[in-house]
């Protein structure tokens, strides 16, 4: 065994630290301090969407070809780390973590030349519509209906949690193309190239935590065009599978993220006077609590550093749903424990302190600002993505010798 | 960076595999758990044949100068096994002691040990437990040439079957912990053996005025010694979770209930998740610990994680396999109930999961 990285990839470390520490404006800065969600605030994300593209790092999962970095799995694997060392925004996953690598895989040659520029550049946006009110985690069962009519579909029906589709310019979405046969035979992926169609509403939902993440997207005789399908018609649930492997596959280091949450949640205990007297630092149920936390965060990193090496572990078909439920309910431990931290000074809603480039003191510390938005909004983490409920039925096929 | 074993690793595991399913299945091991045998004679000069007894011992002290991570390798399949030989106490503890010691004794004592001529036990529990080692109260008090020990040791494996002792003790009142040798039958020994709730032949000993000889030069290696046994006590608990995850798994997809297998219950399936989700923490933390302390880089932090997610996560596990199991895992006849004793037995020794835990959090 070694648990080293290679000396040529420590010197590429620095060369990602240094550019962390230096290119990213005060706002984005904030804007990565002040990150409650998967979601960072847009406008701030993508600006410094913009400066990695210019720098040539925006897409280092993508093939070279298509503007990837072609860096091994462990540069990847350590540029994420720093990233997420840095406290900067993480880029919105839709555009380029998976309409794009789906376009790379499966786009036809035209598809690829219309979408793949502006998902790079960052100029283009895209909201994910396959939720639907009722559906659920069981994606089978959606209905929002597409008909073809001559070249173009009508669409007909509404998608739910539609993350930033407020800010969107383009949407990918299944749609409904048949109810003969089993379920999922009669669903069709398609891209939308805009969100402004006749016959098509956004409308943002206020989440638990006061902010619009998600939109309802409403369609009613929208026709849109059917040159934005990608594979068969009715053959959109192998397309959605095939995304899906992006969605939830590993190699994106979330522990360094959870670690940065706990320094905080420590600084914070270390000055909170405990009721039974010190600080909370010193209390032994906090220190049990921690040291709980942290010791399972230390086995999530364990994971995915055998994974990025190579290791059998990574192999496991239950790999991509474990990853998915330790992270999942990893960041809302950490986040009940900052928001339990706070105790009453988390207990204002200070929505104007939160937004970046505010004139608003918190009333509190940073810590205090954050803390209880970001317990609040993580309540979502173990529902997207296939729930964990969906996620442990997938694993629990997969146990036995 | 990479976690794999190495081929010599894996054929070491392939062939302790090989002889572990053939001679130490489930029956065999309870045959022998209920004789009046403490262990198998046979399997321990088998273990000798695979080279396990001289494995972790230098060349120079007449060993194969093997490293944590051979230990590891095997180690597991030892879980798997529920294996009752004292290896872990009269090899990696005992046996690394007087490797570590000066002097001729101990050189004599060692190569009887790696011979599997003779079984040298390692006393180090205590009353309090020992989760602190500040805990230690036993005392070799110095006498004529060599020392006296007073005091209780509990939980010594091969307490009353070892040719010799080594205890861990402070070396005068107050004094830092040394090691010191006892042979078997000195006077002032009140042994009192009994079987330990995971099957192995263990003892109390109370020791009055007990003439000892100090292993000079050893203590300084103590945290080292201590550090690799807990990994490989781990390495123990992780091939026992992996084994109750499968055993579970394959009854849940048979045992019918209301016409169905019980694995087609969502509560039932969902805890199996968790188990197969634990198994895999552990076993990752186990690889993670290991491949940094075969490179001098586990600090006493990592050590406490690896103890303590162990603890707690196999603990889980044997309470989930019984609970899956019902009633039948209730009972001494399935092997259920073994796994999670001996996943017990390795929670309890050299500090429970809340003692880690807690460590770990102080930070």
């Amino acid at each position: 065994m070694n648990i080293d990285f290679a000396p040529e990839l420590e010197a590429f470390r620095a060369e990602v630290a240094e550019f962390f520490a230096t290119a990213p404006t005060p706002a984005i800065r904030e804007a990565g301090r002040k990150t409650t969600s998967v979601f960072a605030p847009f406008k701030e994300c993508q600006e410094w969407h913009r400066i990695l593209f210019e720098k040539g790092w925006v897409a280092p999962h993508w093939p070279e070809e298509y503007g990837g970095t072609g860096w091994s799995v462990e540069q990847r694997f350590i540029f994420a780390e720093e990233y997420r060392k840095a406290d900067l925004p993480p880029l919105l996953p839709q555009s380029l973590g998976m309409v794009g690598p789906l376009l790379i895989d499966i786009g036809t040659q035209e598809q690829k030349e219309r979408y793949l520029p502006g998902i790079l550049n960052g100029d283009d946006f895209w909201a994910q519509g396959y939720s639907e009110p009722n559906s659920g985690s069981d994606l089978a069962s959606l209905s929002c209906r597409a008909v073809p009519d001559g070249d173009d579909y009508i669409i007909n029906g509404s998608k739910i949690w539609t993350t930033y589709a407020h800010h969107a310019n383009r949407m990918f979405l299944l749609v409904r193309t048949s109810t003969e046969g089993k379920k999922q035979q009669g669903i069709t992926f398609l891209l939308l190239d805009r969100v402004d169609y006749p016959g098509m509403e956004i409308r943002p939902i206020i989440g638990l935590d006061g902010c619009p993440e998600q939109c309802e997207v409403f369609f009613e005789d929208c026709r849109v065009p059917q040159s934005g399908r990608v594979g068969a018609e009715n053959d959109g649930w192998s397309v959605a599978k095939h995304l899906l492997k992006h969605e939830r596959g590993g190699g994106n280091a979330a522990s360094p993220t959870l670690m940065r949450y706990c320094e905080r949640a420590r600084q914070a205990a270390a000055e909170t006077l405990s009721p039974f007297g010190g600080t909370l630092a010193d209390d032994p149920v906090f220190q049990r609590d921690m040291g709980e936390l942290e010791a399972d965060i230390a086995s999530l990193a364990h994971f995915e550093k055998l994974a990025i090496s190579g290791h059998e572990i990574a192999n496991d078909p239950a790999f991509p749903s474990m990853n998915k439920t330790m992270n999942s309910e990893l960041v809302q431990r950490a986040s009940t424990m900052m928001a339990e931290l706070s105790g009453v000074d988390g207990m204002a809603r200070q929505l104007e302190a939160l937004r970046v480039g505010s004139n608003v003191e918190p009333l509190g510390s940073e810590f205090d600002l954050i803390s209880m938005p970001l317990y609040l909004n993580s309540r979502a983490t173990t529902i997207y993505a296939g729930s964990n409920e969906v996620q442990r039925d997938l694993i629990a096929r997969t146990v036995g010798s | 960076m990479d976690f794999r074993f190495t081929d010599e690793q894996e054929m070491l595991r392939d062939g302790v595999g090989k002889f572990l399913e053939k001679s130490y299945d489930f029956d065999t091991r309870q045959k022998l758990v209920r004789s009046d045998d403490p262990w198998s004679a046979s399997a321990w000069e088998q273990f000798a044949e695979f080279g396990l007894l001289a494995l972790p011992f230098s060349e120079e002290r007449g060993g194969l100068g093997g490293s944590v991570t051979d230990c590891v390798a095997f180690a597991e399949l030892f879980g798997k096994h529920l294996v009752v030989e004292p290896y872990a106490s009269a090899i990696l503890l005992a046996g690394a002691a007087l490797a570590e010691a000066d002097g001729d004794a101990a050189a004599a004592w060692l190569e009887k040990a790696m011979s599997g001529e003779a079984v040298v036990a390692f006393a180090y529990e205590e009353g309090r437990g020992t989760a602190a080692r500040d805990l230690i109260s036993m005392v070799a008090t110095p006498s004529g040439d060599g020392f006296t020990l007073s005091g209780e040791k509990r939980l010594v494996h091969a307490g009353a079957e070892a040719a010799a002792i080594v205890v861990v003790a402070r070396k005068g009142e107050g004094g830092p912990l040394g090691f010191f040798l006892v042979e078997a039958g000195t006077k002032g020994c009140d042994t009192r053996q009994y079987t330990t709730v995971d099957g192995r032949s263990a003892a109390n000993i109370r020791f009055d005025g007990t003439p000892a000889e100090e292993l000079v030069g050893a203590a300084d290696a103590m945290d080292a010694i201590l550090a690799k046994a807990v990994i490989v006590q781990c390495a123990e608990a992780v091939g026992a979770m992996g084994a109750l995850v499968s055993i579970t798994a394959d009854y849940a997809m048979t045992r019918k209930q209301f016409g169905v297998p019980i694995a087609t219950f969502q509560a039932v399936a969902h805890r199996l998740a968790d188990m197969k989700i634990a198994y895999t923490k552990a076993r990752a933390t186990l690889i993670y610990t290991t491949a940094l302390a075969e490179s001098g880089q586990a600090g006493p932090r990592d050590l406490a994680i690896l103890k303590g997610q162990t603890g707690k996560l196999g603990k889980a596990v044997g309470e989930a396999a019984i609970q899956t199991h019902g009633g039948v895992g209730m009972t001494d006849e399935l092997s259920v109930s073994h796994y999670h004793k001996r996943l017990l037995a390795c929670d309890a020794q050299f500090g429970d999961h809340s003692y880690h835990l807690r460590r770990v959090g102080q930070g």
